[in-house]
């Protein structure tokens, strides 16, 4: 009997309750403090404080004791206590207030955890008779009203009331985004517009603004769609999902100006230093909110991430000068590293880094600056020098003279594609032949898809698909052609240009050199039935197959493309029939 | 060999738990003349290695699990267990430390103690477990609740006032940190490690630097293990080592904190290899020389060391064709690992509890034992495909680390034993010459006190080297004589054995209690000696056969340790039976006694890492290299203690002791007061009231008792036999033969009385040959217990006549099957309405004045039932 505890002891004022709930007090008028206090390190002290004295008190609480017994049973039958517990026929009132508000944190725990089966469950029996038939959770939360606690009840931090709308919000914009998602537009946009009728904080609102755009977007309502944005982006600090999705509707529009307009505003909003994360004290919409994956209209990437769209849209849209600046920042981005914490690159599905450096060179081709794009090239190979196999190459030391040929990666042809063209620009044709027949000896060497070799990764070895391969080799064999037939040979141009047609026979554009240079030589049988078989191609349905090629080979091609295939054709025409007439 | 051992410099001694410092958490390192060092506490202290004293120790608020210096900004960064990461400024407290110094210049100052701010907590966080830091960031190492979280910070500053900003973040998703419960975990037995590497293009100019611990990799290597887009980043890779064993990395350029776009763990982590072990050492070295400029120290060669000695290596090669691949090999070091440090000219040094060793990753052997040492020669610039630990001779160091660029060339080690000594052990460049030939008297002065401090480091080896083999001796000792034991006891199976056990009961008093003991003697007649490991076990079991699991109740075992049993020798042990507390001994009971050795016991310390070094590393690898509890069990014997003896026989007793009263000695009169007071005042047991007393018989023949006791009992009439044969097991049984009875009257030790006795009858009607010979056991007692008790014991005794004789293979007499028959039929009649009663008595649920005479007609039958007796033959 020696054994009693204070529980039972005559003493009422040191009660254990009494004592627990006094240090309850106690911690929430300190959270208090901590959470209307400034941003500072004291106040994360105070914070982390105040919730390892919570932690503490949960653990002396007996209730706790006995749910870690139950442990994995507990898992699945969470719902069966909740069964049982609102069940029991004759509830005591006072009990109430304590059970909707715990009821509110499983809730949310269930919120998080995508678990919205049993939430439902949960809210129908909360809600009683009234609503039993309804599975709608929006509907479901809606009627949920738990009961105000009494005055003399322990202090809280965050009351039923205030976590119900926390939930009726958040899962509102889950669902609206999921739907948004899935397709079921006119459903995410009641969604969505029930999220944004809610109670949130302003970076919320941002969000579910966005979300709106992206719906009233893909719902074919651009204007209304350009409202939400605008009030997204109303705020005092700009963020990036709006920005974003505003350069897509840009481009939806055709309005290349906006688009990139947006894009840039966008790589300023990402420079900005992000705020660090404020600690979250009570449960608030954004915790309850998935991270969003690259799929989520609330994807905006990183810095870097943008630029690159950004660079890669002024090269496609032919906007050669400021494609290449926007390349030299994130190149300078990327590789300076003196602002470490921006510097996230591309991730996959992103280009690698190879890519990048190839379409910087590209678009530095393209704005006229062939010498720049020379020494990014350069750099490219110089850093990856180490990973390159050796080359038999006389001014390299082979040092194992085997006859095995090794492979390359695709961008190393690729680089010296790019250099040749850019000696093309320079006028330099000798060195221009000689990095086209570089780039053709390892071309002819490689197999696609050859990934054995080295470590894996998106563009570490190999090819990335058979039309790569043909298309590069066709582009290079064309570029070569081009260059003897500048500088007068026409009888090596012709071999590559027949060459080229053989390796890509889809590529038109080497058939209409091989025509020029078959008149050139003035071989004219060749060149009528060749006149022919292109006549007769023209004049079926023009089977546009576009290969998603690497934008540096897209550009490239741009390069070799004879200026009008038409006028050729017709020009040839006549000038067969002339003859013959006369 | 002379050329191996290194100059050992004793510089201080530290304080350290008994049983030695553990590995894993202590560090040192150098910074310039200042030696930083923490033993795994709560204290760092700075160690002036010029002046040869401390300048400073500073106090933290947790165990200090990990240090670091930027050794440009002279910044300490601590990690604090369960607290998170500290900075200080070297300068700021050297400063105020020499100011307060200058008033006890003549005397040795004992360093102050400097207590650490909590507001020096630049990153407050409980879940840390490694961190690094690199010039312009911080890397730390996390252990959520199902996952390692890496995250990297902005370089704090001192006196950082604001939160540190995160900049990147990722979860190594394919490892889980061992669960940890809710409260304050127990500390990790591993701490992660990290390691940073980079580029060689990775230079000053930029802003993320190799820091402290970070290695520049070459090129070919780093591009290989971590892929093209890090070599054109030219991104520092952070390495990290579980306690798991996964090696995994980190490209730390891409790691991103964006909310909107979070980092996808399997784009940003790569495992390159799994140690099967506790990673304790991940760095980097050169195996080939470089060259042409001696300054540029980039790593072609990547190492990590597991726990148990599993090391991997990589190094970048190239295949046939030209193309650059890694070529990876694992190697087997003695284990198991306290700490490793990587030095000049591809060596690795690495600790184990007795020593000290040095393996050459450039030539696979030490240097000074390339020419000898019969080592596949490696391929040209390829990894050596076995490794030859040389043995520096120096025993239980916990951390090491290598002085960066000592003076006067060569290698120095700076390391820290397990006994708390801070030690500088010299590697020379030209081993074969290690000491000048001629010197001055200050060099001879210094060349003694070198002598006498490498004399007391191999003292100190030798010893534990000594030790070590005194317990492995013993162990083989001990294990041989439980092998003896084993095949004396397992071999013998007839005969005595050469180490037996018998259990005899008798009743005694103890505590003012009469209680019944069993006393089981060990006794080895001869044979092999027990040593140290061996416990006689004593197993009470309720019920009366002990080998069945399922029996109900619980069983209760005594373990006595025999210490040193040789022939001859004896050793008793006492236990009581009962009646406990309750005043209630439930009779039978088996006792069983086995022999039980311990192989942890008997092999001791033998199996685990000897040496100075002390019982932390000793519990620590226990359970990998022990065979845990298990032994060898030997049974002995197996003891039945039943009703017949646990009675009492107050009448027999010698005159003295009758005077004391009819129960043994007469009960304390306040506790017969305070029974009669405790016991419920309900009616006494109905039995006392109104039922006549409870009579059980059973009739054996003659012959098969005389068959059962051979030649015993001899000129002893066949009652009286019967009766001495029946209480030989009890204390009693040499007055029940002195006085030749053949009825006698005991008390049960529930206190309730018992009369046996035995007639001699002639049973007729069984035999055709005539009247058949035979003694009648009767048990009588108020008590129905008791008499169930009694007659369980007696018939357990002649089931086991029974059983002998059938396995002699005698045949019982002959019988005149009619009279069976006739039995049977009137048994058969007698349990129908047995039955019918029973299902009458069920119905009316006991109660009416019909159940009143169901039961009494119940009793009636039943006595029926047993009047003839049973009969054996």
């Amino acid at each position: 009997m020696s054994h009693q505890t204070p529980l039972s002891s005559s003493v009422p004022q040191v009660n254990c309750l009494d004592l627990w709930r006094a240090e309850n007090d106690r911690l929430v008028r300190q959270a208090k403090v901590a959470q209307d206090s400034d941003l500072s390190l004291r106040r994360q002290q105070l914070a982390q404080d105040s919730l390892e004295g919570f932690r503490g008190l949960l653990h002396s609480l007996l209730v706790l004791e006995t749910q870690k017994q139950l442990g994995p049973r507990l898992e699945g039958g969470l719902m069966e206590l909740w069964n049982s517990v609102l069940h029991v026929s004759s509830l005591p009132p006072e009990l109430l207030p304590a059970l909707h508000h715990l009821a509110g944190l499983q809730a949310a725990l269930w919120l998080s955890t995508d678990r919205l089966g049993d939430l439902t469950l949960l809210l129908q029996t909360l809600n009683g008779s009234q609503s039993e038939a309804s599975g709608d959770l929006l509907l479901l939360l809606k009627t949920w009203n738990p009961p105000a606690k009494a005055s003399d009840d322990p202090l809280t931090l965050q009351d039923a009331q205030g976590l119900r709308d926390v939930l009726l919000t958040a899962s509102a914009f889950r669902q609206g985004l999921q739907e948004l998602i899935t397709g079921s537009l006119p459903r995410a946009l009641s969604s969505l517009y029930e999220a944004a009728s809610g109670l949130c904080p302003r970076p919320v609102l941002v969000q579910v603004y966005t979300a709106l755009g992206t719906c009233l977007r893909k719902m074919g309502s651009p204007q209304r769609a350009l409202l939400y944005l605008v009030a997204a982006l109303k705020g005092e600090s700009i963020c990036g999902p709006p920005l974003l999705e505003a350069s897509r509707l840009y481009r939806q529009l055709g309005n290349t100006v906006a688009e990139l307009e947006s894009l840039e505003l966008l790589v300023e909003a990402l420079n900005v230093i992000p705020s660090s994360e404020v600690p979250h004290f009570l449960i608030e919409v954004e915790l309850l909110l998935p991270r969003p994956d690259p799929a989520s209209p609330l994807h905006c990437g990183t810095l870097s991430q943008v630029k690159y769209l950004l660079a890669s849209r002024c090269l496609q849209m032919g906007r050669a000068e400021d494609a290449v600046e926007h390349y030299l920042d994130l190149l300078a981005l990327l590789l300076d590293g003196s602002e470490p914490k921006f510097s996230p690159p591309t991730c996959p599905p992103g280009p690698c880094m190879p890519e990048v450096f190839l379409e910087a060179a590209a678009a530095l081709i393209q704005a006229g600056r062939a010498q720049d794009a020379l020494t990014v090239c350069e750099e490219l190979l110089s850093r990856t020098s180490s990973l390159l196999p050796k080359m038999p190459q006389p001014w390299k030391d082979a040092r194992k003279g085997t006859k095995e040929s090794p492979q390359c990666p695709s961008w190393v042809s690729a680089t010296y594609l790019l250099q040749g063209q850019a000696w093309v620009q320079l006028g330099d044709q000798k060195q221009a032949i000689s990095e086209f027949s570089r780039c053709l000896e390892l071309l002819f060497r490689a197999t696609p898809k050859d990934k054995e070799q080295g470590p894996a990764s998106n563009c570490e070895q190999g090819y990335t698909s058979d039309v790569e391969l043909q298309q590069l080799r066709a582009a290079a064999l064309i570029s070569r052609g081009l260059e003897w037939g500048a500088s007068g040979q026409d009888t090596k141009a012709l071999q590559d240009f027949l060459l080229s047609v053989q390796v890509y026979p889809g590529n038109g554009d080497a058939s209409f050199h091989l025509l020029q240079t078959l008149k050139r030589l003035d071989r004219r049988d060749e060149a009528t039935a060749l006149w022919q078989r292109l006549e007769a191609q023209t004049k079926l349905p023009q089977e546009n197959a576009t290969w998603s090629l690497p934008l540096y080979l897209e550009t490239c091609l741009s390069w070799i493309r004879p200026p009008d295939r038409e006028a050729l054709l017709e020009e040839f025409g006549t000038s067969l029939q002339e003859p013959c007439d006369l | 060999m002379a050329g191996l051992a290194p100059r050992v410099d004793y510089l201080a001694g530290f304080s350290f738990p008994v049983g030695g410092l553990a590995a894993g958490k202590p560090r040192v390192l150098r910074l310039g003349a200042e030696i930083l060092l923490s033993t795994g506490r709560e204290l760092v202290y700075v160690f002036d290695s010029g002046g040869r004293q401390l300048t400073a120790v500073y106090r933290f608020p947790g165990q200090v699990w990990h240090l670091e210096v930027l050794a440009l900004r002279r910044m300490l960064f601590v990690l604090c267990a369960w607290s998170g990461v500290y900075c200080l400024s070297l300068d700021q407290a050297g400063r105020s430390v020499s100011q307060s110094e200058r008033d006890e210049e003549d005397s040795e100052p004992p360093a102050p103690v400097i207590p650490v701010d909590p507001d020096a907590c630049v990153l407050p966080d409980a879940t840390l477990r490694a961190f690094t830091v690199l010039d312009g960031a911080l890397v730390t190492l996390a252990q959520g609740t199902a996952q390692w979280k890496l995250q990297l910070f902005e370089c704090p500053g001192p006196g950082q006032a604001r939160p540190l900003g995160k900049t990147g973040e990722v979860e190594l998703s394919a490892s889980t940190p061992p669960a940890g419960g809710p409260g304050k975990p127990e500390a990790p037995r591993f701490l992660p490690v990290l390691c940073c590497v980079s580029p060689p293009g990775c230079g000053a100019s930029h802003g993320l630097q190799r820091g402290p611990r970070g290695f520049v990799l070459e090129g070919a290597l780093f591009g290989l293990l971590f892929g093209m887009d890090a070599t054109l980043l030219e991104s520092p890779v952070v390495l990290c080592g579980l306690p798991d064993g996964q090696l995994c990395c980190v490209i730390l350029k891409t790691l991103v904190t964006c909310s909107s776009a979070p980092g996808d763990p399997k784009a940003l982590v790569r495992t390159l290899h799994h140690l099967e072990e506790p990673v304790i050492f991940i760095g980097a070295l050169r195996t080939e020389p470089l060259p042409e400029d001696g300054e540029d120290t980039r790593c072609d060669c990547l190492v990590a060391l597991g726990h148990r000695g599993r090391t991997l290596a990589v190094k970048a090669s190239r295949d046939g064709a030209g193309s650059p691949v890694p070529e990876l090999r694992e190697y087997c070091l003695p284990g198991p690992v306290l700490c490793a440090a990587c030095g000049r000219g591809g060596r690795v040094y690495h600790s184990t509890p007795t020593s000290l060793c040095l393996v050459d990753l450039a030539r696979g052997s030490a240097p000074w034992l390339g020419e000898e040492a019969d080592v596949p020669a490696a391929g040209l610039g390829g990894l050596p495909s076995l490794l030859c630990p040389a043995n520096l001779s120096i025993c239980s160091v916990v951390t090491l680390t290598v002085s960066p660029r000592p003076p006067g060339g060569g290698t120095e080690l700076l390391a820290l034993s397990a006994r708390g000594r801070l030690l500088t052990c010299h590697l020379e460049q030209s081993p074969e010459a290690p000491w000048p030939s001629r010197g001055t008297t200050m060099d001879t002065g210094r060349k003694i006190k070198d002598l006498l401090c490498s004399i007391s480091t191999i003292s100190e080896r030798a010893s534990s080297l000594r030790r070590a083999v005194e317990q492995r001796d013993q162990a083989l000792t001990r294990l041989n004589e439980a092998l003896n034991v084993s095949c004396a006891l397992l071999s013998r199976r007839e005969g005595p054995r050469p180490i037996s056990c018998t259990t005899t009961t008798a009743w005694g008093r103890r505590e003012l209690r009469d209680v019944l003991t069993a006393t089981c003697l060990l006794e080895s007649s001869g044979g092999p000696r027990l040593g140290r490991g061996w416990v006689l076990c004593v197993q009470v079991l309720p019920g009366a056969r002990a080998p069945d699991p399922e029996a109900a109740g619980p069983a209760m075992t005594y373990t006595v340790p025999v210490d040193q049993l040789g022939p001859g020798g004896r050793r008793e042990v006492t236990l009581a039976l009962g009646p406990g507390e309750d005043g209630v001994l439930d009779l039978p009971v088996t006792v069983c006694c086995a022999l039980f050795c311990s192989l942890q016991e008997a092999l001791g310390g033998a199996l685990a890492p000897s040496g100075s070094f002390g019982d932390a590393s000793r519990d620590e690898d226990r359970p990998d290299t022990l065979p845990g509890p298990g032994g060898i069990c030997l049974p002995l014997s197996e003891h039945t203690v039943d009703l017949l003896q646990g009675l009492r026989f107050p009448g027999l007793a010698v005159p003295p002791a009758q005077a004391s009263g009819p129960s043994g000695p007469a009960p304390d009169p306040v506790d017969t007061f305070l029974e009669a007071c405790c016991r419920p005042a309900g009616p006494e047991p109905p039995r006392a009231t109104y039922l006549p007393p409870s009579m059980a018989a059973i009739t054996v023949s003659a012959e098969l008792l005389r068959a059962a006791w051979g030649g015993r009992f001899s000129g002893t009439s066949l009652s009286c036999a019967t009766l001495q044969w029946l209480l030989a097991e009890n204390a009693s049984v040499d007055a029940v033969r002195a006085r030749a009875l053949s009825s006698i009257e005991g008390v049960a030790p529930d206190g309730t009385d018992v009369r046996l006795t035995v007639h001699e009858v002639a049973v007729a009607d069984v035999c055709p040959t005539g009247p058949l010979q035979a003694a009648e056991i009767q048990v009588q007692s108020c008590s129905l217990a008791s008499v169930c008790g009694v007659h369980g014991a007696v018939l357990r005794r002649m089931q086991r006549v029974v059983e002998e004789q059938a396995a002699r293979g005698s045949s019982p007499p002959d019988l005149r099957m009619q009279h069976l028959h006739q039995t049977q039929a009137s048994h058969e009649a007698l349990l129908r309405e047995v039955r019918m009663l029973r299902d009458q008595l069920c119905e009316e649920d006991g109660a009416g004045s019909r159940a009143a005479t169901a039961t009494e007609r119940l009793l009636r039958v039943y006595r029926q039932l047993r009047s003839p007796g049973l009969l054996l033959l």
